[in-house]
């Protein structure tokens, strides 16, 4: 299981959403929001992707915002 | 390792990985964004902190052949130019929008432009009722039309010629014979 904690203040949690949406095909993902952070984990993770997934993930997201 | 380079504060982890801060009083969060997404192709990036105050940017590279602090240079300079960018896109707004207005408006041919349209193909030279002339034409067009009646006018019969005759006869007085 990995995890990634999102600022609240920097990332917005729609695009997260979107993304989740967008990598669901690769791993079982859930989005929180914790106090002033966004967790997102990622559980099940296509054994292929398992190195990246969260760099992608976040970069994704970051594409998104741009 | 930290690295004092000019206004950037480099905080080199590791090969694959480095950190710096960015002062969001100069460089707007917006401009952050879009410099990130400038450099998505080439390495990841992860930013965090507060946007008020300092914003961390980790840069993780892609291939792990290094070269982040090269990266992070070419950061710096794109953040420059987004900040330009944002602020000519900012002064240039309302010609901006005037430009594309003026384009739109001229795109959609609205109901006047037809209305006009729908005028200038009428035939308004026809003139049925006769607006556009002036009294003395009109005048001197009665005139014409009235002497055409009485050239063609259908021929009286014989008997209202012969009453029109006796009107003009002298009326004969009755005690004389």
């Amino acid at each position: 299981m990995e995890t990634i904690d999102f600022n609240k203040k920097i990332y917005c949690i729609d695009n997260i959403k979107k993304t989740a949406e967008e990598f669901k095909n690769l791993s079982d993902i859930s989005v929180k929001e914790i106090g002033g952070k966004i967790k997102v984990t990622f559980d099940k993770i296509d054994p292929e992707y398992k190195d990246v997934i969260k760099d992608e993930f976040a970069n994704f997201v970051l594409g998104l915002m741009g | 390792m930290k690295k004092e380079k000019g206004f950037a504060v480099l905080l080199k982890k590791n090969d694959n990985l480095l950190e710096f801060k960015i002062n969001p009083k100069i460089y707007t969060l917006n401009a952050i964004y879009k410099t990130a997404y400038f450099f998505l192709d080439k390495v990841y990036i992860f930013l965090d902190g507060d946007p008020k105050k300092e914003i961390k940017v980790t840069m993780k590279s892609k291939s792990g052949m290094g070269e982040l602090e090269k990266v992070a240079s070419e950061f710096y300079n794109e953040l420059l130019n987004q900040l330009l960018r944002e602020k000519v896109s900012y002064t240039n707004a309302k010609v901006r929008e005037f430009i594309v207005a003026k384009a739109l408006y001229n795109a959609v041919p609205n109901e006047v432009d037809e209305l006009l349209k729908e005028v200038e193909e009428e035939d308004w030279q026809e003139d049925p009722l006769g607006i556009a002339k002036t009294w003395e034409e009109q005048q001197a067009e009665k005139g014409e039309k009235s002497k055409k009646s009485k050239k063609s006018r259908p021929s009286l019969t014989p008997s209202l010629k012969l009453r029109s005759t006796k009107k003009l006869r002298p009326m004969k007085k009755k005690g004389k014979k």
